[in-house]
């Protein structure tokens, strides 16, 4: 569906994925005729959407010959995979975050416009505890909107560390409701983390948390609400994944989007402070210059606690061990992947 | 100056042969566009750690007078054996600029809907903005380039839901 933000000046529109509707099997063939070093090494690659996530690591995990290669794999089942006698796993500090989103709109009763309350929940979480614990240490903590290994991260960023004394002192000067929950939204997928961040929440703020665990089927209404700006939020924090197609110019894709006035996250009023940096980014064609100003909207983003900074998760792929896949931080791709001589296909051919 | 490494060159000793078949499962809401990113060319794309590579161009420059060259990797076909010129950028953008919202992330990967693109040569266009846009090579991440049959017959979603919005 198509979320529409906003019609002047300029006309801004995000597409909402409320389902899939793809083939049982995808067949890609080698291009032979690709003149490049990435000509393809496989000579056939299939992606099947005929099996349950369930099936599909069974299938690499316990055989060969029918699954070589599954991606999003859960941390829950990577020692299995770790296990395996067929399959390896890979993972990659890929450019993915989870982060909690504000919700600043001036309508609501939550004194989130309030940097302090938000740099009280920032510190309230253990996204160290969160990354070693809840992801069973496939993730790093985040100082802030930029992962670590990405161009545009502000020099001397460093994740917070739980600092539950300061994060009172600074959520009472801000002036939170007594008895007013806090209510914690949250993809059902990541209902986990949530729920870690919400114990943190209690403990150090006396606060009560309420967990709201959205179900995949009510993804699309919540996101388009989101998106679109015009109804309500029922939350006050929604837990919110997100990607980067690149490690280059993290605000482009990740900063403007949860932040500017053309964001498709963004839960608050439109901030000008962001807007001229963003703006002054976007018109700069240099690229030591263009990266100094990315590291400055990162800065500004991290000292305003514009949002609940959590972790970067990895990607995970279980693969067949007679498969060598190079994984990729912001793609998945599999020009470079090649199979050895033990490997089913071959050994069948 | 160009501002990013370009695509390796074959190794002398020719291409791999391609051999044997993997089964994949990827349930990630984005395989449409890994799909896409194995099968079609972008005038860049990302090397392994994420940064950016010339990929379908083997040149993008600012000039002095404002306009942004892209020079087409000398010798690419589409599978079908049609060469890969800069006119079939142009077309590509034009395409492109048809749309309101194309891309399913946002139309923060839209070009400003008064950039233009000339092609001086086979091998080389060039783009015009209004303003400046330092994000043009974060936006041919998703800028897919396709042979001229992909837009007699499919499109993107042109065949299936004769619209190419939401569809890049």
């Amino acid at each position: 569906m198509l979320a529409i933000q906003k019609v002047r000046p300029a006309f801004v529109a995000t597409s909402i994925i409320t389902g899939e509707d793809r083939s049982p099997r995808v067949v890609l063939e080698a291009n032979r005729a690709h003149d490049t070093a990435r000509t393809a090494r496989l000579e056939r690659v299939v992606f099947r959407n005929d099996l349950s996530p369930q099936e599909a690591l069974d299938a690499v995990c316990d055989r060969e010959g029918e699954m070589d290669i599954v991606s999003e794999v859960s941390p829950a089942d990577a020692a299995r995979v770790e296990r395996s006698e067929h399959a390896r796993l890979i993972a990659i500090d890929a450019n993915r975050l989870i982060v909690g989103l504000f919700n600043r709109r001036p309508d609501h009763d939550a004194p989130l416009t309030d940097a302090r309350m938000r740099e009280a929940l920032n510190l309230a979480v253990d996204r160290h505890r969160m990354a070693a614990e809840g992801l069973g240490g496939h993730a790093t903590p985040l100082a802030g909107m930029t992962p670590a290994w990405c161009n545009g991260v502000f020099p001397g960023a460093e994740a917070r560390r739980r600092d539950a004394a300061r994060a009172a002192e600074l959520a009472a000067a801000a002036g939170w409701s007594p008895g007013r929950p806090l209510r914690l939204a949250t993809p059902a997928a990541l209902e986990g983390l949530a729920r870690m961040a919400a114990a943190d929440i209690e403990d150090a703020l006396g606060l009560r948390v309420e967990v709201i665990a959205v179900p995949p089927s009510d993804e699309g209404v919540g996101a388009r609400r989101l998106v679109e700006k015009k109804l309500p939020l029922g939350w006050d924090v929604l837990l919110h994944p997100w990607f980067d197609l690149s490690s280059d110019m993290p605000p482009a894709f990740v900063h403007r989007e949860f932040f500017g006035h053309d964001g498709a996250f963004r839960a608050g009023p439109e901030d000008e402070e962001f807007d001229r940096r963003f703006a002054e980014l976007a018109r700069t064609t240099d690229p030591d210059e263009a990266r100094r100003q990315a590291e400055d909207v990162d800065r500004y983003c991290f000292e305003q606690s514009l949002a609940l900074f959590l972790v970067a998760p990895q990607a995970l792929y279980a693969v067949n061990r007679h498969v060598d896949f190079k994984a990729y931080r912001a793609t998945f791709e599999l020009a470079d992947t090649e199979v050895s001589a033990e490997h089913w296909s071959r050994r069948e051919a | 100056m160009s501002s990013v490494a370009t695509e390796r060159a074959m190794p002398e000793a020719g291409p791999p042969v391609p051999v044997g078949t993997v089964h994949v499962f990827d349930p990630n809401p984005l395989n449409w566009l890994f799909v896409t990113w194995n099968t079609m060319e972008e005038p860049v794309r990302t090397d392994h750690e994420g940064h950016t590579v010339l990929a379908l161009a083997e040149a993008a420059e600012w000039r002095a007078d404002g306009g942004f060259a892209v020079t087409v990797r000398r010798g690419a076909r589409f599978q079908d054996g049609e060469p890969c010129t800069a006119h079939s950028i142009k077309q590509n953008f034009d395409e492109v600029q048809k749309w309101a919202a194309p891309h399913p992330p946002g139309t923060y990967l839209n070009f400003h809907p008064d950039a233009t693109c000339t092609v001086e040569d086979e091998q080389t266009c060039v783009f015009r903005f209004p303003e400046p846009d330092g994000l043009i090579m974060a936006k041919f991440r998703g800028f897919h380039i396709a042979g001229s049959s992909f837009w007699h017959t499919h499109g993107f979603g042109y065949k299936k839901t004769g619209s190419g919005e939401g569809h890049w």
